[in-house]
């Protein structure tokens, strides 16, 4: 009776032993298909799309089993970098500019110049998915930071819509102060991001200033100063709300934005998020503008930035399945009429011709205004290896400055350091 | 026990007693596999996930180890870096120092507070004690850390109740010069499980001893510094030990209500929310295993020190 007790109390334990070891059941399924394994993040909506656009693949390649392994954005790298460290990494991955130069800088992912068909992408856009002249990524789609102008909140304060080919930083301060003043607290002028590199970066463009330039921080401490005194001259006039309100504001995200709940009249964002902003604020009539220049500005600084990028593991085992479903996602109109614009505006021009007419409302009328600043556009930088901490750094610098913690020149410095090490490493 | 066994038996026969003793060693030996076998599953946890791990992250510790490539040993460097090269390690340093030196006290103070009033035999004890444990319960939870932020936002319940005395409040949370102070209240707002074994202290005081100072005319303060002081130094040590490691630690309050950030500027950044960071933002997992190491050091050298310095203060009734 014991003994068998006994039996029995190992055999679950062995049990138990074994469980922990059989999770990995290999990459051959046991119907014959090739599993390819494809990583992305973001909302309910796009892993719905992403699912649909899936099973169209697979209805085209009844041989390919693609699992999606979908994450919410804020552990999406950290779960993606562990299962690299395991050895595990999907086959297909998403990726954004900032990841690129992590995952290529570290040999994790396979060129694709020459296995994935591009020849009806927007070449100019190609080199977003570059580094150190190879191809290790494509872009998903395309946006442009732009300020949103709310139409209603602009008429409420009695304020005309700004030209937005003519429109200083001075100019965007002084209209904000008015708006806030107006507002008398129930709206602002607008909100500010710090911690969007994309500001920023077009910011020094304007002065002639490339973001990263061989290597290094291509900043000046000067335009570092110029651009808080942005921030602070917002805070000062009360175009915007106080340095602790807004960095709230920022850190409760978009849906909580002044745009979003409909509390100011200007804000920057992507060009993309202008359905999402129209949708919760419920304004149809938010435009897009081009973010104001500097009195002596060289160029407008915008830049096409990619959604996202599509890569492919260096360690695949499926290579050629896994560009079979890249090329898929970037050139079958089919997967372009279900994803739509959802990952940026397509890149692909005969996609998009496709697609165009499917587009809802706010995308139409992102896609015009990508049109009409084509050719300003200054050339986009893949940001080099330890890019991805500089949107930390700018938010914390910013932060202290706004909080009148530390003065811009002992901010300037201290930024330029950081940043620097951080992209020497 | 084969012994004890051995010799309650009355010795009948040669080998009755031989045969006793080995059913007794059968026994005993089945008993400690079947122990063995129960214990087993946590055996492979404790190799697995506990062990493992920290033996992996000592070796790592000396290696520059991004995640995505295999790791490469460094040796001393990413120490010498810490102390000598990265500000940031210094300030959460100073952060995590200044939250665990203002909480600890205020939330044993008021953990002892409420526990000498609840031990006054009020009605109802077991209720208050339930009502002010939960938050003990709660406090290192992501759904307080989120109602913190909400609290004490722009337009939380702090500003609503200045509002309707005219004054207008900021976003405490937010601004650099009281985020951490919200989350030393988070902390100390958690008193409740010091206070459960401070209660539990108070009840092994014999009341004789009361009784008798009462009758030599020591007031109540007398009998507080007198008696009740001493005779819960032990626990007050237990108590200091136990949430000057776990304050150390801490981490859930920051993550969240900064946003994963330690924002704004750097003013909540807790040590392991910086290690954190460090291994899995800035692909630094060497580094960040570094710091771990370094701040098993801190805590095991602080402790050590609460040891050393309880020699002076703490009361143990047997020592003379």
């Amino acid at each position: 009776m014991r003994s068998l007790k006994t039996a029995a109390l190992l055999a679950v334990a062995a049990l138990t032993l074994t469980a922990c070891g059989s999770g990995d059941g290999g990459d051959a399924a046991s119907d014959g298909k090739v599993k390819l394994r494809f990583s992305y993040w973001g909302s309910d909506s796009r892993q719905k799309m992403t699912e649909q656009a899936i099973a169209a693949f697979e209805k085209k390649n009844p041989t390919i089993d693609v699992v999606g392994e979908f994450s919410d954005w804020q552990s999406y790298y950290e779960s993606l970098a562990t299962k690299v460290a395991a050895g595990d990494a999907p086959d297909v991955m998403t990726l954004e500019i900032r990841g690129l130069a992590e995952y290529a800088g570290r040999g994790a992912l396979t060129d694709l110049a020459g296995k994935v068909n591009t020849a009806d992408l927007d070449q100019s856009i190609l080199p977003a998915g570059q580094v150190d002249g190879k191809q290790y990524a494509i872009p998903t789609g395309v946006n442009v930071f732009a300020m949103l102008a709310s139409k209603s909140i602009l008429d409420k304060a009695g304020q005309e819509l700004p030209d937005d080919k003519t429109w200083t930083w001075d100019d965007y301060i002084k209209l904000s102060a008015k708006i806030s003043e107006a507002g008398k607290g129930e709206y602002y002028g607008t909100e500010y991001t710090s911690n969007n590199p994309a500001y920023l970066t077009i910011f020094a463009a304007q002065r002639g200033e490339k973001f990263y330039d061989n290597g290094k921080i291509g900043l000046t401490p000067d335009t570092l100063k110029a651009w808080w005194a942005n921030f602070t001259n917002l805070i000062e006039t009360k175009g915007s709300p106080d340095a602790s309100k807004m960095n709230e504001i920022i850190a409760a995200g978009q849906e909580q934005s002044l745009i979003a709940t409909n509390k100011g009249a200007f804000g920057m964002w992507w060009s993309n998020q202008l359905g999402a902003m129209v949708k919760s604020s419920g304004q149809e009539d938010l435009s897009l503008l081009r973010l104001p220049k500097t009195a002596d500005a060289q160029s407008g600084g915008l830049f096409l930035q990619p959604a996202m990028h599509w890569t492919i593991s260096s360690k695949t085992e499926h290579p050629a399945e896994a560009q079979k479903f890249v090329d898929f996602l970037l050139n079958d109109p089919e997967a372009g009429g279900i994803l739509l614009s959802d990952r940026g505006l397509p890149i692909n021009s005969k996609v998009l011709a496709a697609i165009k007419d499917k587009l809802p409302p706010a995308d139409q009328k992102s896609l015009a205004f990508i049109d009409s600043v084509k050719s300003e556009l200054t050339p986009v930088i893949v940001p080099p290896k330890g890019g991805s901490k500089m949107e930390d750094i700018i938010k914390r610098y910013t932060e202290a400055v706004t909080a009148g913690q530390q003065t811009p020149d002992e901010a300037a410095t201290k930024f330029l350091e950081e940043a620097n090490a951080a992209i020497s490493g | 026990m084969v012994d004890s066994l051995s010799l309650k038996k009355p010795v009948v026969t040669a080998p009755a007693p031989q045969n006793g003793s080995r059913q007794a060693v059968n026994r005993s030996r089945r008993e400690t596999l079947a122990a063995y076998t129960f214990l087993a599953p946590w055996f492979v946890g404790l190799f697995l996930i506990t062990i493992g791990p920290i033996v992996a992250s000592f070796y790592l510790s000396f290696t520059d180890y991004s995640l995505l490539e295999e790791a490469k040993w460094v040796g001393l460097e990413n120490y010498t870096h810490l102390f000598t090269e990265n500000p940031r390690f210094w300030t959460s340093l100073k952060v995590t120092g200044i939250y665990v030196l203002v909480s600890v006290p205020l939330q044993l103070g008021f953990a002892l507070g409420l526990a000498l009033m609840l031990d006054r035999g009020l009605r109802g004890l077991s209720f208050y004690r339930s009502i002010y444990y939960l938050p003990s319960l709660l406090g290192g939870s992501v759904a307080i850390a989120i109602l913190w932020r909400k609290i004490f936002g722009a337009d939380g319940l702090i500003n609503g109740l200045l509002a309707l005395f005219g004054i207008q409040g900021t976003s405490y949370v937010n601004d650099p010069d009281t985020a951490l102070g919200t989350l030393v209240l988070l902390h100390v707002w958690t008193f409740g499980a010091p206070m459960v074994i401070f209660l539990a202290g108070l009840r092994q005081i014999p009341s004789s001893y009361y009784e008798a100072a009462a009758m030599d005319g020591a007031g109540v303060i007398q009998q507080f510094k007198s008696i009740t002081l001493p005779l819960l130094t032990p626990i007050i040590f237990f108590n200091l030990v136990l949430e000057v490691i776990k304050s150390f630690q801490s981490f859930t309050q920051s993550f969240i209500v900064s946003n994963g950030s330690g924002g704004p500027n750097d003013s909540t950044l807790f040590y392991t929310l910086y290690l954190y960071t460090k291994g899995f933002k800035d692909y630094e997992m060497g580094y960040a295993s570094a710091m771990a190491w370094v701040l098993v050091v801190i805590i095991a050298g602080l402790t050590g020190v609460n040891f050393l310095a309880s020699k002076y203060w703490v009361f143990y009734g047997d020592s003379k």
